[in-house]
């Protein structure tokens, strides 16, 4: 306690030294005399007396030294003062301070950011209990690896595992909230009662579903906060009341905490990619069409929490043994027709699953980032050195009045902390303003970016980083300087034309070394800029411009048959083809760019055999081909003849035609929708080109509307052809139609949501979305990179030249030519930085296979692409290094040698 | 040059709170010549090093300091024993004669061997 006590007394010593010193002169003068009176009463000559009561006190500066030490804490005191010292010489060189701030700032900036969101994706866990031991299951077959559940799986699943201690269902469902004549279309989800327990999430006030509303016909429902915020004004009194979603009451059980998210983001790049999350939930409660679909609906994703003590490779081979179960129990004729032995059950970390697709750009830009900080630090110690060099003679000096080696070190780390900690200050500053412009230029399947923050993990990192580097380069040139010889120092001085050999090739070797990195990065910036132009270029197949979409879905109680559905959609395909500016309308289940599930279907060979290949379905009613701008290569169109009582056909695309029937006209040729032999074979009427949009594949198969069966039509599980997508071609501004369309659609059906509403050409700038966002953080990346380089090799240069500046005058005054010299430093330069880009051309040839996965139509050793990026780094440097040149060219020979 | 600091500071420290007990309010002078008179002549040499051994107890709050006159109507600073001072020294003083009791025990009969 006492200690405490003293110890913040010495910190307040630290403070009003001239009152004290004053006070403690005072206090020794007064005991000098009354040491002197003692001495002269008992006999002493008054300087006798005055020399004793001296020797006896031990000196008085002596007495006082020891007394502040006491008095402060030396070692803070001359932390202070070097840290005094260290601003100083900082502000002394404004140039030299703010190139190595801005340097950290943007290394460590950057870095955080990135950190950050990768932080939050793909290493913070989960927010639900235990993230660790869930778990998700997906069931693979030939043709479609990690394929959601059906319902009858996932029952028999549920039933024989031993490995879980839940297991739990969802689907992902868009609803209409029609209550209050506002109808609203929202995200929801499909959830077994099982999955709150599972996820350990308390509603925030009434209840979750019991199990026994888990069966179908029980409407009950849970509120997202936000939309109990947003449609029920927080009333608590919502619990138990009755809330109108697709035209039937449900009632309201419970109402989830703020910020629950679930399901996490289902990853699909697409219209309906669930950038929003749930904010309904109702009971799975399988139908009984569900429970008996066995080998259809695989719709449903599972989710289970494993057994303590359980593995998932233990669940893993538990799930291989129970597919064999499976397959055991599929009637025959099911696995026939899916061209299945066997399905393969297999489990997978849930936290993995969501991090899953965007692991790959993220991984590749934390490399991005890594080596933007390297050339930060190798910047910062380059500058640092070149500036060590030129304070040999002010450190030799220092060392030879007596700064002992510790001293030295400890004053240049004391600075280099200082760079550190203003650099890392401002680069925690721009981290924040970065990471929330990298969240608004992300796409909207990057899963949870509402709840990025930066954390103290972040900050850990931060810190960690600033020291490190801080050392890194505070410390090499520290050692190397103060172990200098004065002697050596004071001969360089002498003849400086030969100082530090050995100090200009260590920097010289960093440049190297920044240049290699900068090319690297440069390089992966070039080749995702290439592909993203490429992907910009493409030709998609069809004509995104002035194209009005929306999704027009019919709720099964205000739409039970079939007829109505089709009336319905027959309606609007007439009275929106009346409005003035429309040229054509269609509707599809299926727009261009959007991921929809692939189906099954079979091929007859010319050779009559049958293939089963899983191929992208889309039906179309109206002009869909003329709305969307896709373009008939042979054949015929589909017509209002092609009914369901006329012939069934197909119009196919161009790859599909080629890989079935390559040198053959596919037009005539039969396919079947459905490996059911009930099923009729369509004939071929017309060949169309591909649509180029990444989202699905090109094998695409189109029907018509008009011959889907009615009751598949009606029925209510799936729900694809109850909600068609429509398409309307302007030929004025879309978006100026799209009040009018809506207005149609409310005077045939008011209660009728209508949801996203979108141009096709904002459908097509969100579906690039992603390469966008990673294209622009490498470009960002590489930008700072080539920054960084420059500034390296230019500090470098200006300090070789600053260095040799008598060498130069010697030149000069011998007859060299302004261009010799010019040709000089630039040689040297063009030493370094061709060094570094030789290397880094090797390294990044090795390297760019990392981008093979984000690249679109662009080869990962592009030689354009190379080349451009050597040019344009060469160039750049070379730049760089004609200010230093010309001011090497520009040296007067008196005043050189006259310099030292 | 030094005795090590550790057993002098300590030594010295109780030296002072001692005096003062036994002295009232006393200057670094007066302080310094009393134990000088009482210990011989371990302080002769070096009044010096009392002042900062006083500062640290004025730190750790054993003692006070005020400046007033001197009996030769002198301006000094007086030192004064706290109460927490006064606790220490009894402490201090009990610790000590365990301790030179221990030592003592052992010296004895290395002596007497």
């Amino acid at each position: 306690m006492s200690s405490l006590r003293a110890l913040g007394l010495r910190f307040t010593g630290l403070f009003y030294k001239e009152r004290k010193d004053g006070e403690l002169a005072a206090e020794l003068e007064s005991h000098l005399q009354m040491h002197i009176a003692d001495n002269v009463r008992a006999g002493m000559s008054p300087a006798e007396a005055r020399r004793d009561a001296l020797i006896k006190l031990g000196g008085l500066d002596q007495t006082k030294e020891r007394y502040r030490a006491r008095r402060g804490i030396p070692f803070l005191e001359s932390l202070l003062q070097d840290i005094r010292f260290g601003l100083r010489m900082l502000r002394k060189s404004p140039g030299f301070t703010a190139v190595v701030v801005l340097t950290l700032a943007l290394g460590i900036g950057a870095t955080t950011a990135i950190f950050t969101v990768v932080n939050t994706v793909l290493i913070r866990p989960l927010p639900f209990k235990q993230p660790s031991s869930l778990v998700m299951l997906w069931e693979n077959f030939p043709y479609c690896t990690k394929c959601p559940f059906s319902a009858p799986d996932f029952t028999f699943l549920q039933r024989s595992q031993n490995s879980f201690e839940s297991m739990g269902i969802f689907q992902n469902r868009e609803l209409d909230v029609s209550d209050n004549g506002r109808p609203e279309r929202v995200m929801a989800a499909r959830v077994s009662a099982s999955i709150f327990p599972i996820l350990g999430i308390e509603p925030l006030f009434g209840r979750t579903f019991t199990s026994e509303e888990d069966t179908s016909g029980n409407n009950v429902v849970l509120l997202s906060y936000r939309l109990w915020q947003r449609r029920y004004a927080m009333d608590k009194g919502i619990i138990g009341r009755s809330i109108e979603i697709d035209r039937q009451p449900y009632i309201v059980v419970g109402v989830m905490p703020l910020g629950f998210t679930f399901p996490i983001a289902p990853v699909v790049t697409g219209l309906f990619s669930s950038s929003h999350p749930a904010e309904l939930w109702i009971p799975m409660a399988f139908t009984r069409t569900e429970l008996e679909g066995w080998g259809s609906m695989y719709n449903s994703d599972v989710i289970a929490r494993l057994e303590p003590r359980t593995t998932i490779a233990q669940a893993d081979s538990e799930a291989e043994l129970l597919s064999n179960g499976l397959s055991a129990l599929y009637p025959p004729a099911v696995l026939k027709a899916l061209d299945v032995a066997r399905i393969k059950l297999a489990v997978y970390p849930y936290q993995r699953e969501v991090a899953g697709p965007v692991r790959e750009p993220l991984l590749v830009l934390m490399a991005a980032v890594g080596l933007v900080l390297l050339i930060s630090c190798t910047n910062v110690a380059t500058l640092l050195l070149s500036r060590a060099a030129a304070r040999q003679r002010e450190l030799a000096v220092r060392s030879a009045l007596g700064a002992t080696r510790a001293r030295v070190v400890r004053q240049l780390l004391t600075e280099g902390l200082l760079l550190a900690a203003v650099g890392g200050t401002i680069g925690l500053m721009l981290a924040r303003w970065g990471m929330r412009s990298l969240l608004s230029l992300a796409p909207p399947d990057i899963p949870l970016p509402q709840q990025v923050s930066i954390d103290v993990a972040v900050v850990a990192f931060v810190g960690g980083i600033s020291i490190l580097t801080a050392l890194l380069f505070g410390l090499a040139p520290a050692l190397q300087l103060s172990g200098l010889a004065l002697q050596q120092v004071v001969e360089d001085g002498a003849r400086s034309v030969t100082s530090g050999r050995a100090k200009q090739r260590l920097r010289g070797v960093l440049v190297t070394i920044e240049f290699a990195m900068a090319l690297v990065l440069l390089v992966g910036a070039g080749l995702l800029i290439r592909s993203f132009a490429k992907l910009l270029q493409a030709n998609l197949g069809f004509r995104p411009d002035h194209v009005l979409t929306l999704s027009l879905p019919l709720p099964y109680n205000a739409y039970p048959k079939a007829a109505l559905i089709r009336s319905l959609y027959q309606q609007l395909l007439e009275q929106i083809a009346a409005l003035p500016g429309v040229a054509a309308v269609g509707f599809s289940n299926d727009l261009p760019l959007e991921n929809r599930d692939s189906e099954g279907f079979q091929i007859e060979r010319s050779d009559s055999g049958t293939i089963n290949r899983s191929l992208d379905a889309t039906w179309v009613l109206g002009n869909y081909f003329e709305a969307t701008g896709i373009s008939l290569l042979q054949g015929r169109w589909f017509t209002a003849e092609d009914r369901a009582d006329s012939q069934s056909v197909a119009i196919i695309s161009q790859t599909l035609a080629q890989r079935f029937w390559p040198n053959e006209d596919a037009v005539g040729k039969r396919i079947r929708w459905g490996t059911s032999p009930k099923l009729p074979w369509r004939t071929v009427v017309g060949v169309v080109n591909d649509v180029n949009d990444r989202a699905s594949g090109r094998a695409r198969v189109y029907m018509p509307y008009l011959q889907v069966p009615d009751g598949a039509v009606q029925e209510n599980v799936v729900g694809e052809w109850r909600s068609m997508n429509l398409a309307v071609r302007t030929r004025t501004d879309p978006e100026t139609l799209g009040p009018a369309v809506v207005r149609k659609i409310h005077s045939l059906d008011p209660d009728l949501a209508v949801a996203h509403i979108r141009t096709m050409t904002q459908v097509l700038s969100s579906s690039v979305a992603a390469p966008r966002f990673n294209t622009v953080l490498v470009g960002i990346f590489g930008g700072v990179a080539l920054f960084l380089a420059v500034i390296g090799v230019y500090g470098v240069l200006s300090y070789m030249v600053t260095e040799q500046t008598h060498e130069i005058g010697i030149r000069i005054a011998l007859g060299a030519e302004h261009a010799e010299i010019l040709g000089l430093v630039l040689r040297q330069g063009a030493k370094l930085a061709g060094a570094g880009v030789a290397i880094g051309l090797f390294a990044a040839l090795g390297l760019t296979r990392l981008l093979r996965g984000l690249l679109y139509g662009v080869s990962v050793t592009d030689p354009l692409t190379f080349a451009g990026v050597a040019v344009l780094l060469m160039s750049v440097a070379m730049l760089a290094c004609y200010i230093p040149a010309r001011r090497a060219a520009r040296v007067d020979p008196m005043v050189a040698l006259r310099y030292e | 040059m030094d005795p090590k600091p550790d057993v002098w500071q300590g030594t010295l420290a109780l030296m002072v709170l001692k005096t003062l007990e036994a002295m009232g309010p006393l200057h670094g002078y007066g302080i310094a010549r009393r134990i000088e008179q009482t210990s011989g002549d371990v302080l002769s040499v070096n009044y010096g090093t009392l002042y900062p051994a006083l500062l640290k107890l004025e730190q750790e709050g054993y003692i006070t300091s005020e400046w007033g006159v001197s009996d030769n109507n002198r301006k000094a600073k007086f030192y004064k024993l706290t109460r927490a001072g006064r606790k220490h020294l009894e402490k201090e003083t009990q610790e000590w004669e365990q301790a030179t009791e221990i030592v003592a025990r052992f010296l004895a009969p290395e002596k007497s061997s």
